[in-house]
């Protein structure tokens, strides 16, 4: 074989090996759906499919057992909702500061410090609420959405920012050479430029805040109970996972796995707004 | 920008002097707290205090009221009822500490002493199982926890299964074991392995801590070589393992340091526990 | 008239200002009072007895968990590298735009990202540890997080591959090189700082997991000996430590060391793409 040859079968077999890496993903996401799937389906059609999900009675441990997951899809999905209301207004007016208000020295600060807070690990997340927010508002609903929407809030700050600084500069100085004040020119041209990113922002928020486990397990309560007020407890699907898991026998387990499907089923939901968010705002 | 600061510092501490400052109201409704299904130590006290119900046809219920906070661990469980002064729980006697205040059953407090004399009604086992006649470090590392050695070690924080347990002659084993289980053993466990492993080192033991029934479940998977329980075993384990006991401990009742309980009965922390009893004044 | 406009145009920019004044304070105090409430509650209890070597109930050392925290690292990061850098070279180098494979590719990786840390340790319990049988193991959770971490280092790996001139590529094509000794002698290189600023951000991830570590890697406090054993990270140790209410202060001291790392981290990852920055300009 010449040289020649030598480096263009080189050539091939490398392209090959990257495709193949890049199919990794694809791969990883079908296994990890065809898992899910095959351990926790059988589970639903056993329960029955409108029992499990509308189902508002989850007794596990009981003969006969009860496993309907409607308590903790709604106690996700109201969490989720107040981690937003917390942790996206606190969250795009931090941005607005660290874009267009804030001293350069005082952003050196600041910068690592929301770096920081994302680095953070969500157990000592959940160590710090359970000792300073479980004192003041017990184990909560409004204990868990603070929790959260503090916990979102370096996401939606990072990708708030990097919309706003996207803007081009132009409509910033075109608004002052109208005159309108600072932060009119900021409030009303700038940021309702930014628009699309940051709903992309807030729509990721609602993703981590729906996938949050083991702070939100610290706090939340986790009563396997319709929620019934913003002061007293709720289970989400991830607590219900988490605190049920190890102990699972046979057709518990795999209505635990179910409950991850339909986790998974709401992150796919929120993935596909997201990729049509990005679609439109490229348009 | 100092005002604005200074109004934050002011709701701080409002909120903070709000929750803080006031008595023990005892028309507040109680809090209930409770640990996770699959925990040994729940499954001990509903069934102690009757909050089970059996029917004759086998079906079985857990009455335990819908409104309990479930605490998935013994510290989330302290911290709630230190946080909260309406809060009632229960931890194991050896994790009890004086960020709460223990509530005696009946007259009785729970103490190493009444735990062992029998006075004090609330207890539990302490139990390890394995499936089929164990071998090797297994069985060696079984022989060591029930010699008086390894029962020393358990007296010191629980209470000992065996007082007049005989000496350990066995070792000269090695190989390696998984012990998988409750987390309430875990920390007897965790010392019971240093004493053997310093008699016996050529021995490897790895504890994996979660809860009893995932310990039975994996002793009976063979997933693990002796699974760790703190609750007797159900029927269904006891068809597949063999429990031995291997220490003794009480289940404290717990509520915060401002409650001004100091006993309740039997039948009352049944009705707190179902949600028959709703607020601390049908008590007090 | 123009004077009231005015005095409204003026409250406007002040109510603003302190909304987002307020809101940035708020930020960074509920920062401070995370960090000094674990600096608080845990630098006086590290104690040097934290850092034996080995692990004892009466010593509960972070040790071994910091040393397993690193092998574990060091274990997703040699699965989830190589597979992210390559996908990332063909990506950007080697995939034709429009093609559909990419569109489902970039689909996928995006939706890897967005999948909750809990989900990820269900699944790498039903696969690695029930299905391939390897038990609870560091090889089962490295194999997990590295699934966990992929779509960040190819992310950031195509946006560093993407930012290397196209001048680099030609140059080298027109010295005579072909396509593969372009991109690893040249692009490659060119293109290292940003690799590795995400590789990093990737560590900080896998140093702050625990979700998906308890169900594949188990809770074991001692160094593994060899990859079918079960570890505990930094993380772990932590939540495991606590459990009992038996070692909170431990506890709390380990959050410290954890939140130390967290900083290290994040300063050198940031290091790293300033200096990329300031290279490029």
């Amino acid at each position: 074989m010449s040289k020649q040859n030598i480096i263009k079968l080189r050539e091939k077999l490398m392209s090959a090996v990257f495709l193949v890496a890049a199919l990794a993903s694809i791969l990883a996401v079908g296994l990890i759906c065809f898992f899910l799937l095959v351990n926790g389906l059988p589970a639903m059609g056993e329960i029955g499919v409108f029992k499990f999900l509308l189902g508002r009675e989850w007794s596990p441990t009981d003969i006969p057992p009860v496993f309907g997951i409607l308590p903790m899809i709604v106690g996700s999905l109201y969490v989720t909702a107040g981690a937003i209301i917390i942790g996206v207004p606190i969250g795009v007016l931090t941005a607005v500061f660290l874009a267009r208000v804030c001293p350069k020295r005082l952003y050196k600060l600041l910068k690592p410090g929301v770096d920081l807070m994302a680095g953070i690990p969500s157990v000592v997340y959940g160590f710090f609420a359970m000792a300073v927010i479980v004192p003041l508002t017990g184990s909560s609903m409004l204990t868990a959405s603070i929790l959260l929407g503090v916990m979102i809030l370096p996401t939606i700050i990072g990708l708030a920012e990097s919309a706003l600084r996207a803007v081009p500069e132009q409509y910033y100085e075109g608004a002052l050479a109208l005159g309108a004040g600072h932060y009119r020119s900021v409030f009303f041209i700038v940021l309702p430029a930014a628009k699309s990113g940051i709903l992309t922002a807030a729509v990721l928020g609602i993703g981590r805040a729906i996938g949050e486990t083991m702070a939100v397990v610290m706090v939340a309560g986790n009563q396997a109970r319709m929620p019934v007020s913003l002061l007293k407890g709720v289970r989400t699907m991830t607590a219900n996972i988490v605190i049920e898991m190890g102990y699972a026998g046979e057709l518990h387990r795999q209505a635990l796995i179910a409950t991850g499907v339909v986790l998974l089923l709401f992150i796919l939901i929120i993935n596909l707004s997201l990729s049509a968010l990005k679609n439109r705002s490229k348009q | 920008m100092k005002k604005i600061i200074a109004v934050l510092l002011a709701v701080c501490a409002t909120v903070l002097t709000g929750c803080g400052g006031a008595g023990f109201d005892a028309d507040r409704a109680i809090s209930v707290v409770s640990r996770e299904d699959g925990s040994g130590t729940r499954g001990a006290f509903i069934e102690l205090f009757g909050i089970e119900y059996k029917g004759a046809d086998g079906t079985r219920r857990d009455m335990t009221t819908k409104e309990t906070i479930t605490a998935m661990r013994t510290d989330i469980m302290l911290t709630n009822i230190t946080g909260d002064r309406y809060a009632i729980g229960y931890v194991s006697l050896g994790s009890m500490n004086a960020s709460v205040k223990a509530v005696a059953v009946d007259g009785v407090q729970a103490t190493p002493e009444t735990v062992k004399n029998g006075t004090y009604v609330v207890t539990r086992p302490f139990l390890i199982a394995t499936k089929g006649a164990p071998s090797g470090v297994a069985a060696d590392f079984i022989a060591f926890i029930l010699s008086a050695e390894g029962q020393t070690i358990a007296a010191d924080t629980y209470i000992a299964a065996d007082d007049n347990a005989a000496p350990y002659t066995g070792g000269g084993t090695s190989g390696r074991i998984v012990i998988v289980g409750s987390s309430s053993v875990t920390p007897l466990m965790e010392k019971l392995r240093e004493g053997y492993i310093a008699v016996n080192p050529s021995a490897v033991i790895e504890i994996q801590q979660s809860d009893s029934s995932s310990g039975m479940a994996a002793a009976i998977n063979g997933t693990c070589d002796i699974g760790m329980s703190s609750r007797e075993l159900k029927d269904g384990e006891l068809a597949q393992l063999t429990p031995i006991r291997i220490a003794l401990d009480g289940i404290v009742l717990a509520v915060n340091n401002a409650n001004p309980i100091e006993n309740l009965t039997r039948e009352q922390v049944r009705a707190i526990f179902t949600g028959e009893t709703v607020t601390w004044s049908d008590i007090i | 008239m123009g004077e009231t406009v005015k005095t409204k145009k003026k409250a406007f920019e002040r109510v603003m200002q302190s909304a987002t004044w307020a809101a940035a304070v708020i930020t960074i105090g509920v920062l401070v009072l995370i960090v000094g409430f674990v600096l608080v509650r845990g630098v006086p209890h590290l104690k040097p007895s934290l850092f034996a070597l080995r692990y004892t109930s009466d010593n509960v050392s972070l040790m071994p968990a910091l040393i397993s925290t690193v092998i574990m690292t060091a274990a997703a990061l040699i699965i989830a590298v190589p597979l992210g850098v390559f996908a990332a070279i063909y990506l950007a180098e080697y995939a034709r735009r429009g093609n559909r494979v990419v569109a489902v590719i970039r689909m996928t990786t995006e939706t890897l990202s967005g999948i909750p840390s809990i989900v990820y340790g269900l699944f790498g319990g039903l696969f690695f540890v029930v299905a391939l049988g390897w038990g609870y193991s560091v090889l089962a959770g490295a194999f997990t997080l590295s699934i966990m971490i992929l779509p960040l280092v190819m992310r950031s790996s195509e946006e560093a591959l993407n930012a290397v001139p196209d001048m680099y590529r030609e140059g080298a094509f027109g010295l005579g090189a072909g396509k593969l000794r372009t991109v690893f002698r040249i692009v490659l290189p060119a293109a290292m700082r940003g690799i590795l600023a995400g590789v990093i951000l990737a560590v900080g991830r896998i140093v702050g997991e625990t979700a998906a570590l308890i169900y594949t890697a188990g809770t074991v406090a001692q160094v593994p000996s060899n990859p079918l054993q079960s570890a505990r990270t930094l993380s772990v140790h932590m939540y495991s430590l606590s459990s009992e209410g038996l070692h909170t202060d431990e506890g709390y001291a380990t959050a410290v060391v954890l939140l130390v790392l967290v900083v290290v981290i994040n300063a050198v990852s940031a290091r790293i793409a300033k200096r990329l920055g300031g290279g490029d300009k």
